[in-house]
């Protein structure tokens, strides 16, 4: 009894745990296994070496990689000055701080249409870029990489100014102080004070944006289109359209290792610059 | 010349005005504190002659240089933060060469001064420890070396102790007084703990609602306070308004007369104040120097001494006296104010 009673709250994670067994690690065993005994035989690696050797897959990859890549860099470049605005110097940091989520209100789908009328040869971009004279007639700015990063950034910018609000608001301005009253410029008590002490938010939020890039679906398949494939539209291509499950679940285990490595990387070097991390 | 001059200074935020038309001279080498309770102006003060803020009306010299809008950062001003504000990413070598390495020394020269300065401190061996990993006093001494190894022009501490138990108080308040002596640094200390500012400070400014009420040796303030209110912030507890007479003697409102052995010149009226360590208490009728004849109202035990509040023609005075002969409440006493211990306010 007393030992039950001890051990009572641990029950507490049960229902937890029962769920992510069932929906989560169960699934994700049997996918592991079609990929290593396809077609019901023998334990083989064949279809990770068919996969990974066509160029078509290292193609999408590697585009993948470098698009969520990219996102992730500019949604920091972005993210950081507003965060840095919210948390130091907004008065009205409730309405401001609703502003940067909101988009996150809105479906992807819509938010991806949207895009589509704005980008589209008569979209207003278009309208505007042949209006100053920079272009003769409409450019293509739909369905290609361009398109798709902007719809991450758009996507995903909430989640870093998020990480970022938090962990900026929680440096004391005395540190800034004690750093400027030591001889330091702002730029510098900036550069060595304030930003090595938010890169455990930058971590948060690349992390967060990264892996949203990398299995995002709808923003590419709509804003990609057909000739611009990312891992994400590329299962859905192998399963739905070529019925090849085999090769759908090897691209699915691929984009599970990717961003586990991703974060490790991440979390390893923030690490190492950030002692507090 | 006061190495450091405030003049005229006004300071706020928007139609807040928090210290008005404020004057202050500090001199080379001296350990001046700013005295008073929360919110009258003192970290302000402090925060403005540092250069976090600007005055909104008023200059503020520094060595006969105009400082009042001289950047934070080349002010070469020491400051120490109530909340340490080490660098928690870095070590402690690191947060002490802060300062060093921002003036581009070479590292030899900063190895140098930084083990010396973190010796005088008495922190030999902990170069390499995060501030996490030290306890409150360390980093206060940490804290004290950073601001101390650059050579600052000058010092400024914005409540050093009051994150430290009592009894580290003590000793640290004891350190940095040692410190500033054997280093001849001119400095100003906010505070709001007098005891720890008397201990300090080789002059101490007293201040109340953003205006210095009274800027003098700790001695001189604690004897001869200048205002009813510094009276009150430094125990005075018996009030009493008097007429001037003739010679020493003063009169109050119900026509008893007091003698008061240093009366201030010139004046014909003045409200008069004593500690209630400076009133004996005798049994009624007891001829007494400065009698005031009164009625035992309230009766507290203090430990060492007995306290008593005296219902008196005077109004109430309050009393501390010996526990070798004790007084019931209701009885009826004589009380002898002590006529040296008299001060005007």
């Amino acid at each position: 009894m007393q030992l039950f009673k001890k051990n009572i709250w641990f029950f507490m994670i049960l229902p937890g745990v029962l769920f992510l067994v069932v929906f989560m690690l169960i699934p994700l065993c049997s996918l592991l296994l079609t990929t290593v005994f396809p077609d019901q035989g023998d334990f083989s690696m064949s279809a990770y070496a068919t996969v990974l050797q066509s160029t078509y897959f290292q193609q999408v990859f590697l585009r993948s990689l470098k698009l969520s890549i990219l996102s992730t860099i500019l949604c920091a470049l972005l993210g950081y000055p507003a965060a840095y605005y919210i948390a130091k110097f907004a008065k009205n940091k409730g309405m401001l701080m609703a502003f940067a989520v909101f988009p996150m209100f809105t479906s992807p789908v819509i938010r991806s249409f949207s895009w589509m009328v704005i980008l589209g040869k008569k979209g207003i971009v278009n309208k505007f870029l042949v209006a100053i004279g920079l272009f003769a007639k409409p450019q293509s700015l739909l369905y290609n990489e361009f398109s798709i990063t902007i719809g991450f950034i758009q996507l995903f910018l909430p989640l870093m100014i998020l990480s970022l609000i938090g962990v900026i608001e929680s440096i004391p301005e005395d540190l800034t102080l004690a750093a400027e009253s030591l001889g330091s410029t702002k730029l510098g008590s900036f550069l060595r004070v304030t930003l090595p002490l938010s890169v455990s938010g930058l971590v948060t939020g690349s992390v967060l944006v990264f892996t949203g890039c990398i299995t995002a679906y709808t923003t590419p398949q709509l804003l990609g289109g057909t000739d611009t494939r990312v891992l994400s539209t590329m299962i859905y291509q192998y399963a739905m359209s070529l019925g090849d499950w085999v090769n759908a679940s090897v691209v699915a285990v691929v984009m599970i290792v990717v961003t586990m490595i991703v974060s490790t990387i991440v979390n390893g070097v923030s690490r190492k610059v950030n002692p507090l991390a | 010349m006061s190495l450091l001059e405030l003049r005229n200074i006004t300071a706020g935020y928007g139609k807040n005005i928090i210290l008005k038309d404020l004057n202050l001279n500090v001199e080379k080498g001296e350990l001046v504190s700013l005295l008073g309770s929360s919110g009258c102006g003192k970290t302000t003060t402090l925060r403005l002659i540092g250069g976090f803020s600007e005055p909104m009306q008023g200059d503020l010299l520094f060595d006969g240089k105009d400082y009042t809008h001289v950047p934070l950062h080349k002010r070469n001003f020491g400051f120490v933060f109530q909340s340490y504000a080490l660098f928690p990413h870095m070590n402690i070598f690191e947060n002490v060469a802060f300062g060093l390495r921002r003036r581009n020394l070479p590292e030899a020269e900063i190895q140098e001064r930084v083990m010396k300065m973190l010796h005088t401190v008495d922190l030999d061996g902990f170069e390499k420890r995060l501030p996490k990993e030290m306890s409150g006093g360390q980093r206060q001494r940490v804290a004290l070396a950073r601001a101390m190894v650059i050579e600052p022009d000058l010092m400024l501490f914005d409540e050093p102790l009051s994150n430290l138990d009592a009894k580290l108080r003590v000793q640290m308040r004891v350190e940095i007084r040692k410190l500033q002596q054997e280093l001849g640094f001119t400095a100003i200390y906010v505070t709001h703990d007098q005891e720890e500012c008397f201990a300090i400070s080789d002059k101490v400014a007293i201040m109340n609602h953003g205006v210095i009420e009274q800027l003098d040796r700790p001695e001189e303030i604690y004897t001869h306070p200048k205002t009813e209110f510094i009276a009150h912030f430094v125990g005075f507890e018996n009030f009493i308004d008097l007429k001037h007479s003739e010679g020493t003697r003063w009169t109050a409102a119900d026509g008893s007369v007091l003698e008061i052995a240093h009366p201030e010149d010139g004046r014909d009226t003045t409200r008069a104040c004593i500690r209630p360590d400076d009133i004996l208490v005798a049994a009624a009728g007891e001829d007494v120097a400065n009698a005031v004849a009164g009625k035992v109202g309230v009766r507290t035990y203090l430990g060492k001494r007995m306290q008593y509040n005296v219902e008196t023609a005077l109004g109430e005075l309050v009393v501390n006296t010996s526990n070798d002969r004790l007084f019931d409440v209701g009885e009826n006493i004589t009380l002898s104010l002590d006529a040296h211990k008299i001060v005007m306010v």
